[in-house]
């Protein structure tokens, strides 16, 4: 069992796992470490039963979710046609747009078996990110660069072929 | 405000001395009275000794005379202590009633005096400068009045016994007078200005303090220092300049009374040599003279309270000397009851430099209607709304209330009429039921008719807004302490018992049931050890590390080392993270040190590492130790508690109970499911466990069901009783924002005022209860109470009457939302920027 597996509440140290879980996503590799442990200090771990949801279409949660272990599905609910768009897995990081403000969930978010995540709430970031206000360009500039590295891998991704989508593509011109 | 009577603030300090203490300063007269006899007395008997008993050796009239001595000297002190007690107890009362005239005078002052006064002014005034004046009318009758008198009968003696030496002798005291009041005049500039600069000074601290997430947002700790230090240094020069006139009057009146004996002795002793004076006259002259020291000096002193006294209160008058802008309460008649319509004519506000926040604005309500207000910020939107609850005044234009104008209003008047939810909620220090009652009861006590809720109005607002489920988390999570609320504790058994079998296996991931045979995660090491609730306070968690029978426990066990690694593992940790942070509770509520507890920590730290461990003090390790049976592995998660540790604790756990069963079996109460834990919270009690998920999905069904359940055995009000008990801290900082929105909302529903403004009242709101309170406002209030609510969220203004959009103070268009979305105009840009 790899110290991120499966574990009973506060036997192993959680805060040492966070921290190494946060390191690596696109928002927080950007904190040096001293304020990084702070993230990972603040962050509390959910454990959700399969068909669980973490989050549903339509609802501002105010909340990040980091994946330790287990699965989850993004659904679309397309007027009433639940539509799966991929899976995420360990080490995937979702909603770093919804700490930086209000943003509606667009997807829902299920678990698929037993899945366990970090979970950062909007309030806790917001107050701990006035404490580095040194580190506000840094995260606008990850946040620009995850936007647009979205986006090149959707167009490389897209081909010749993409029906009518052409005209509202371009989420980097934001 | 009583227009006959004069304000506060003009008050003569000399109109206090009477005021409500006729009856205390004339029986202080008559003490003095019997004071000043009493002084004078011993000086006739001392002749009356030397020239009849000793001299006619008379014994009988020795021991006569010696008695009344006696009994001059006793009565002469007991009466000066009843003139303490008295002055005291005058002084005492008239401080209690400048402060409650003062402070009844500040409420009314208008807020935008408040926007330029830091609070730290008005508790100096209050607390700190009142304190002289009243020390002045304490005294203002009797010093005076005795020490004259006194004086006065000591000089006809002196004249009695020597006209030319008691001329000579007093010739002193009119120089006197003009040195000192000149010495005085200095003295009272430096008061006023320290008086001015205490002011400025309690209001910086003030502004320090409130702003101390700024400081240590910014490390601004140095600037904040060095402004102090200019402030502190300033008042300390200014303070010895006082003081150094106050001395040099002292010592400059001491200097005349001084010269007083010179003279005798010269005069005297030059009459005396000459043989027209008898030496046993001399020496009686002598001693007489004596006794004028005392009363002049007390009214030199008294002379300089007198003066530090009315500085004092001039100064701290002065600045409050502001008239309210509106009459509190109506003289003479009910409060109105207003039609709720509204009409706004003209309107322009400005502010103090000039500034116009309001230009003209016109808008017309009939009653029941909903107005939303919306635009930038800074067009005017705020401002609006508080000219129409009064509290900005308005300069031009009008605004009326069904036939009344707003600014002729008293304050009750519009307090029985008009409901106010302010932007930034403001909670106070009390009961949730205290703060959700605070606009009902005002209107009580202000004399409006208006019913007092029943706790099912109550309910029904807590349901309404959303507060239901924060009122009874507040219950849920109270402790009882053992023998009270003794049936509430039976059926809540019962309760457990329910959950255990309906709901027991569902939420097993969700609670961590207490159960002998398992370490809990989420109870700290000290109750995982113990496992029971203590049944007296050496036994309680916060006692336990100075226990001595608990203590010799861990050291037999051989765990109180590791529990101090543990301590100091968890105390570096801990520090390494949140030692630089701000004492908030999003910081400190997963840390098993607090904010407080910090820096006392931090040194342990730095002690620990110098000494590497060893000849830690007594009170240090106890320190350590406190803090790793603190440590709740579940929640204060920068450490980790291996299986390994939680097997010994274990182990541990079972000994203990069965060493303190035979020591001292009444020292405890083993967590078992057929006894109430008075250690642990009311919901722990029901669940019989501690609820470990923080999804708050599941805390929400665990609450569910349990609401269901005390619905069943009749107990919901209860809880929720008890949840309306709960202290919401000073400025309702155990609330979240969310909270205590929600909470000055229902209060504006439970007083139901005919008309309601709410500013940008829901912002603090998450979407569910934003769309809740919004749809209530169009199912209940609508047709029901006007509304005036200014809005920032466009997507809830579908369903308002009116819509008026706001733009550099004037309303720029207004109609429903179909009519201004057609009109393709201002508001049709706001939303579609939206």
């Amino acid at each position: 069992m790899s110290s991120l597996e499966k574990s009973d509440a506060g036997t192993s140290c959680e805060f040492k796992e966070n921290l190494e879980l946060l390191r690596q996503t696109y928002l927080f590799s950007v904190f040096p470490l001293e304020s990084l442990k702070v993230f990972a200090y603040l962050g509390t771990r959910e454990k959700l039963h399969d068909g669980d949801y973490l989050f549903r279409q339509g609802e501002d949660d105010d909340q990040a979710y980091c994946i330790v272990y287990g699965k989850a599905r993004l659904e679309l609910n397309d007027n009433g046609r639940v539509r799966e768009i991929r899976d995420v897995g360990q080490g995937d990081f979702i909603g770093g747009l919804t700490l930086l403000g209000d943003a509606r969930r667009l997807y829902s978010l299920r678990a698929v078996g037993e899945t366990v995540c970090i979970v950062l709430k909007r309030e806790k970031f917001v107050k701990a990110v006035q404490q580095f206000p040194d580190q506000m360009p840094r995260i606008f500039r990850a946040v620009v660069e995850a936007v647009v590295d979205w986006e090149i891998r959707f167009l490389g991704a897209l081909g010749a072929d993409c029906g009518g989508c052409l005209p509202r593509l371009g989420v980097s011109l934001l | 405000m009583d227009k006959t009577k004069r304000p506060i603030v003009r008050r003569s300090l000399f109109s206090w001395v009477f005021d409500g203490n006729l009856g205390w300063q004339l029986s202080l007269l008559a003490v003095i009275a019997v004071v000043v006899f009493a002084r004078v007395l011993p000086l006739e008997m001392q002749k009356r000794i030397v020239n009849q008993a000793i001299n006619l050796r008379d014994l009988d009239l020795l021991l006569l005379y010696c008695g009344f001595y006696l009994a001059a000297v006793l009565l002469a002190n007991v009466c000066k202590y009843a003139i303490n007690i008295l002055e005291t107890l005058i002084s005492q009362r008239v401080l209690k009633r400048m402060r409650s005239a003062l402070y009844d005078h500040i409420i009314s002052l208008p807020l935008s005096f408040f926007r330029n006064t830091q609070p730290g002014t008005v508790v100096n005034a209050i607390v700190n400068e009142l304190v002289v004046p009243s020390n002045f009318a304490g005294m203002a009758v009797s010093t005076p009045v005795a020490n004259v008198l006194t004086l006065l009968t000591f000089a006809g003696y002196l004249f009695w016994l020597n006209p030319l030496l008691a001329a000579v002798s007093l010739s002193i005291y009119p120089v006197a007078l003009i040195a000192i009041p000149a010495l005085q005049r200095r003295a009272n500039i430096a008061n006023q200005k320290r008086v001015d600069l205490s002011r400025t000074f309690s209001g910086r601290i003030a502004e320090s303090i409130g702003g101390m997430h700024e400081i240590h947002g910014h490390g601004a700790y140095r600037i904040e220092i060095r402004k102090f230090d200019g402030l502190a240094e300033e008042l300390k020069k200014i303070r010895i300049v006082w003081s150094l006139y106050r001395f040099a009057v002292k010592t400059t009146n001491n200097l005349f009374t001084g010269l007083g004996p010179f003279l005798v002795f010269l005069m005297g002793g030059y009459l005396t040599i000459r043989g027209e004076l008898e030496l046993g006259a001399l020496v009686a002259f002598l001693s007489a003279q004596e006794k004028l020291y005392d009363p002049w000096k007390e009214l030199i002193e008294f002379y300089q309270v007198y003066q530090d006294g009315a500085v004092t209160y001039r100064r701290t008058m002065e600045f409050f000397d502001v008239e309210p802008e509106h009459e509190r309460e109506p003289s003479g008649r009910a409060p109105l009851t207003l039609d709720a319509h509204l009409e706004v004519k003209h309107l322009s506000f400005a502010t103090g430099s000039g500034i116009r926040l309001l230009d003209d604005v016109n808008l017309e309500l009939k009653p029941g209607e909903h107005l939303a207000l919306v635009g930038f910020s800074g067009s005017g939107k705020s401002t609006l709304a508080l000219c129409i609850g009064q509290l900005n005044s308005y300069g031009e234009g009008q605004v009326m209330i069904g036939s009344q104008e707003v600014a002729r209003l008293t304050k009750q008047d519009i307090a029985a009429n008009v409901g106010i939810v302010f932007q930034s909620p403001f909670i106070f220090e009390g009961s949730i039921a205290e703060n959700l009652l605070y606009a009902c009861d005002a209107l009580m006590e202000g004399g409006v008719e208006h019913v007092r809720p029943s706790l099912d109005d109550i309910i029904a607002v807590l349901h309404q807004t959303g507060l239901f489920a924060d009122v009874l988390r507040f219950g849920l999570n109270t402790v009882f302490r053992a023998g009270t609320h003794s049936d509430v504790a039976r059926a809540i058994i019962r309760i457990r018992h329910k959950f255990q079998d309906r709901y027991g296996e569902k939420f097993r991931d969700a609670v961590e049931f207490f159960d002998e045979s398992k370490y809990l995660a989420y109870s700290s090491v000290a109750d995982n050890l113990i496992f029971g609730a203590a049944n007296r306070d050496e036994f309680a968690p916060a006692h336990i590390s100075r226990n001595d029978y608990f203590m010799k426990f861990l050291k037999k066990e051989g765990l109180h080392q590791s529990l101090l690694d543990i301590g100091a593992d968890l105390a570096r940790q801990t520090v390494d993270i949140l030692g630089n942070l701000p004492p908030d509770t999003v910081f400190f509520e997963q840390s098993p040190i607090s904010a407080q507890d910090l820096p006392g920590y931090k040194s342990l730290l730095e002690q620990l590492r110098r000494k590497k461990g060893r000849d830690l003090s007594a009170e240090d390790s106890r320190r350590l130790l406190d803090l790793a049976l603190r440590f709740t592995p579940g929640i204060h998660k920068m450490v980790g508690m291996g299986p390994d540790v939680q097997k010994v604790l274990l182990e541990k756990r079972t000994r203990f109970r069965a060493e303190v069963s035979r020591d001292d079996p009444a020292a405890l109460t083993f967590y078992t499911a057929s006894e109430f834990i008075h250690s642990q919270t009311i919901l722990n009690n029901i669940v019989f466990g501690n609820i470990t998920t923080a999804s708050s999905q599941t805390q929400d069904l665990i609450t569910q069901n349990i609401i269901q359940l005390l619905i069943e055995r009749d107990l919901l009000e209860t809880i929720i009783d008890i949840g309306m008990k709960y202290n919401a801290g000073p400025q309702g900082e155990k609330l979240s924002g969310g909270q205590r929105q929600k909470l000055v909302i229902a209060r504006a529903f439970l007083k139901s005022p005919r008309l309601l403004i709410m500013d940008e009242a829901t912002s603090a709101l998450d979407n569910r209860s934003q769309a809740r309170i919004q749809n209530l406002l169009e199912t209940r209030w609508k047709r029901k109470s006007t509304l005036v609510a200014v809005v920032h969220r466009l997507d809830t203004i579908r369903n308002f009457d009116k819509i008026a959009v706001m733009k550099a103070g004037k309303i720029i268009e207004s109609g429903s939302y179909a009519e201004l979305i057609d009109r393709k105009g201002a508001l049709y840009e706001l939303v579609g920027k939206k």
